[in-house]
């Protein structure tokens, strides 16, 4: 495969993952915000997902439809909804020869819904949360079409790797922000934005299912981090990209192999054996770095052995 | 005559053939249409429009228009009413595009080496020499099989009394042929059943032609080898066609980044490694294509290709240099050329073409400018032309002058009426005037015609232009089997 095609069907994998996990997290504060005594504050989402100065985040840090607007539609905003669907059709675009067809036009269609009234409507004067489920669902059916038609093929692996790594990402940064709004103080007191965190990465209903109902910081810090069953938990993605990638092996210089195939048995002891404890924020926090870093260098190895960026 | 209701506002223009109809009522080759839409209300014919259209947008038979960070989506206008050619009618066309290209390639193969037809004074050595488009690097070069334009669109046209003429032969990097593909599957969708029974012949065979064509260009000694479609990348506004022809051979599609020359070979950049190309359809202009022998400031091109394809290393495809025969004063020459080398009369004509460095056709077409389509030779697209009849006086003489300081950059043609057919506008047939561009694809076991082609249609009541970038859409051409 072209160096060129493996880099953007890995990219637009990744911007669709990114999409998702933004939809969620919006979709969990928007509630969030409704369920509230006081004023809802978007601060951190704001610093998250855009790029605005504090003194222009003052202003609509307590104005939910303003800032859905500002991170889902501003096409000013390099992070917003729309420049991530955009960016994923603009990579698919350029390797619709090694994707679907079915797959193309889902992702054509994805990128014509959210430039619709319908989607803008909602958000600016009605239920943003229709529009969130309509763009949420449009998503899944992708991630549906990707599963039943794409031939499990190079491509199909890069696509893979692309979206375990946008999710690790999203997990350990979600998390990392969660515990950043608590100044990293795991007591009891916690529980209620940890729960927030769970809607976010769509584990609460796994967790309470597992947890009897019990809601600990710790046990919920397993479940993000460790749990193999919760399809966003760090490791769960940790090893999903460790499992694609295996299957590049007969595709691969071997030398390029055996570097990315270090990194990532890298990454994945780095997480598994760490002595991290659990019922600690700031050893958490340490091991999020810890994580985030790693995950970096595996992608820049891809960028230099397999993307052609050497 | 008693015409159907669907037909009862359509008209006649007089001295313009009409495909749907003659003065006595409907063609034959159109009964079966006729019928099978008169069934639907304006309604219903109203939907099938806004199917259409909503069908090339949501597969993304689209082209991007960038501007201010946000790219809007465009389509290629298309009608829903297709047009019918007759089983006799293609078989001149096909038998003529034939002798065309093959008079065509020899021309091109003998200016790029002995040159006999210039030394026999049947084509003037300054007519050749001052075309931009000859390119010297092209001298002695040897093209696999002596094959120069494989792949060919000659656009033709109809006058008053039905016969067909050659307007432009394009030689260079012919497009369109992805929306000959999508209206005839578009048209499927629109009017399902009516395909069958009206006995169109298929188009669907094009892609795999165009493969073997060009596999059988490789080097013999390669036993599986790599062909690629180079394209300019995703902001050209054909990107569509390059990807949707890429995957229905089952090609790579590259972009010029993509490619790297070593050793006069070329190689492509994989996950595995350097991998050898011996094939390139290629879909960037000559100017473009290889930065160190041509313009030194293109990116879309491989540095270093020139040589490796004049050593023989990688075929690519349609040969450099080809614009010279198609260079719109090099045009009037064709007849003699099929003459000269084939000895044979030509089966489709030419339209008279007036050379403005002769300085008796000068006079005569500045004195009947409003008769009169002044072209630049070497622009296509529908730019750099000037249509006597809607011209203002002083869009004549600024054009005047223009031709006055570099004559050999233009030529005249007489204006012809192009052919109308029916196209549904604003709730009912109205006739509107088209042309025709088949594909032709010369490979090393002879030349096919895909039986079909893309019917170019202009839009704007009264308007000759066809081109998509003055106005013009398409429509799904039907070629009836016998």
């Amino acid at each position: 495969m072209l160096s060129r095609v493996a880099e953007s069907v890995f990219w637009l994998a990744r911007y669709m993952e990114r999409t998702n996990g933004l939809l969620r997290v919006l979709r969990t504060n928007y509630l969030a915000s409704q369920d509230e005594m006081r004023e809802y504050n978007w601060k951190s989402v704001l610093q998250t997902y855009g790029y605005l100065f504090d003194e222009e985040i003052a202003p609509i840090q307590y104005n939910s439809r303003a800032v859905l607007e500002y991170v889902m539609l501003n096409r000013n905003n390099n992070a917003s909804l729309i420049n991530n669907i955009t960016r994923s059709r603009e990579n698919a675009k350029a390797v619709q020869d090694h994707i679907t067809k079915e797959m193309w036009h889902n992702l054509n269609a994805y990128y014509h819904l959210i430039r619709e009234l319908n989607i803008e409507q909602p958000i600016k004067y009605g239920d943003p949360i229709a529009a969130l489920d309509a763009l949420i669902k449009h998503g899944l059916f992708l991630y549906g079409t990707i599963d039943v038609t794409m031939p499990r093929g190079e491509a199909y692996n890069f696509l893979n790797i692309g979206r375990f790594m946008e999710r690790a990402i999203i997990t350990t940064d979600v998390t990392d922000i969660k515990l950043k709004e608590i100044e990293y103080n795991l007591q009891e007191t916690a529980t209620p934005a940890l729960r927030y965190l769970l809607y976010s990465l769509s584990g609460y209903e796994a967790y309470l299912k597992t947890s009897r109902g019990i809601v600990e910081p710790d046990t919920i810090m397993k479940q993000v981090l460790y749990d193999e069953g919760f399809v966003h938990s760090v490791l769960y993605c940790m090893e999903h990209i460790s499992r694609y990638f295996k299957r590049l092996r007969g595709q691969s210089i071997p030398e390029s192999y055996e570097h990315l195939d270090f990194l990532i048995g890298k990454g994945l002891s780095n997480l598994k054996y760490s002595s991290s404890n659990l019922k600690d924020g700031l050893s958490i926090k340490e091991l999020l770095a810890q994580t985030r870093q790693d995950l970096h260098h595996i992608s820049a190895a891809f960028n230099k052995h397999y993307f052609g960026y050497n | 005559m008693t015409l159907p209701g669907i037909l009862a506002s359509y008209f006649i223009q007089p001295e313009v053939w009409d495909e749907l109809m003659s003065h006595t009522g409907v063609r034959g080759s159109y009964h079966h249409l006729v019928k099978a839409i008169e069934g639907f209300t304006p309604d219903e014919l109203g939907n099938k429009d806004e199917l259409a259209k909503k069908l090339f947008m949501t597969q993304g038979i689209t082209f991007t228009v960038y501007s201010d960070n946000e790219g809007v989506e465009k389509i290629f206008p298309f009608d829903i009413i297709p047009r019918i050619i007759e089983a006799k009618e293609w078989a001149i066309i096909e038998a003529g595009i034939k002798q065309r290209l093959k008079a065509l390639n020899i021309f091109l193969k003998d200016v790029y080496h002995q040159q006999f037809i210039i030394k026999d004074g049947m084509v003037p050595a300054k007519l050749i020499y001052s075309c931009p488009l000859f390119l010297r690097e092209m001298m002695n070069v040897n093209v696999p099989f002596d094959i120069y334009s494989h792949i060919s669109g000659i656009d033709l046209i109809r006058d008053a009394d039905g016969s067909f003429y050659v307007l432009e032969d394009n030689l260079r990097t012919p497009s369109g042929v992805s929306y000959m593909l999508e209206n005839r599957s578009i048209t499927f969708r629109i009017f399902p059943d009516i395909i069958p029974r009206n006995n169109v012949r298929s188009v669907i065979e094009y892609p795999s032609l165009l493969l073997k064509n060009l596999l059988g260009l490789a080097n013999r000694q390669a036993s599986n080898p790599t062909v690629v479609l180079l394209t300019p990348g995703v902001y050209n506004s054909a990107y569509f066609e390059h990807t949707t022809l890429a995957r229905l051979m089952g090609i790579e599609l590259v972009e010029g980044r993509d490619l790297v020359v070593e050793n006069h070979h070329v190689y492509m950049k994989t996950t595995s490694g350097l991998q050898k190309v011996d094939v390139i359809y290629r879909r960037v202009d000559d100017d473009f294509i290889d930065p160190l022998t041509f313009r030194p400031d293109s990116v879309l091109g491989v540095p270093g290709i020139y040589w490796a394809y004049r050593k023989g290393n990688v075929a690519i495809v349609n040969a450099m240099g080809n614009g010279v025969a198609d260079d719109k004063a090099v045009y009037s020459y064709v007849p003699e050329m099929i003459r000269y080398y084939l000895n044979e009369e030509p089966i489709l004509k030419n339209v008279p073409t007036y050379e403005l460095d002769v300085p008796e056709n000068r006079s005569m077409v500045f004195a009947n400018m409003n008769k009169m389509v002044v072209k630049k030779t070497n622009e296509s697209g529908g730019y750099g032309m000037l249509m006597g009849n809607k011209a203002t006086e002083e869009e004549m003489e600024e054009y005047k002058k223009a031709i006055l300081e570099d004559p050999r950059n233009f030529i005249a043609q007489p204006i012809i009426n192009l052919s109308s057919s029916p196209c549904y506008i604003n709730g009912k047939l109205q006739p509107r005037r088209v042309d025709l561009r088949p594909f032709a694809l010369y490979g090393p076991d002879g030349i096919d015609i895909v039986p079909g082609g893309l019917t170019r249609v202009a839009l704007r009541e009264g308007s000759l232009v066809v081109n998509s970038s003055q106005g013009g859409g398409s429509k799904d051409t039907w070629v009836l089997g016998e």
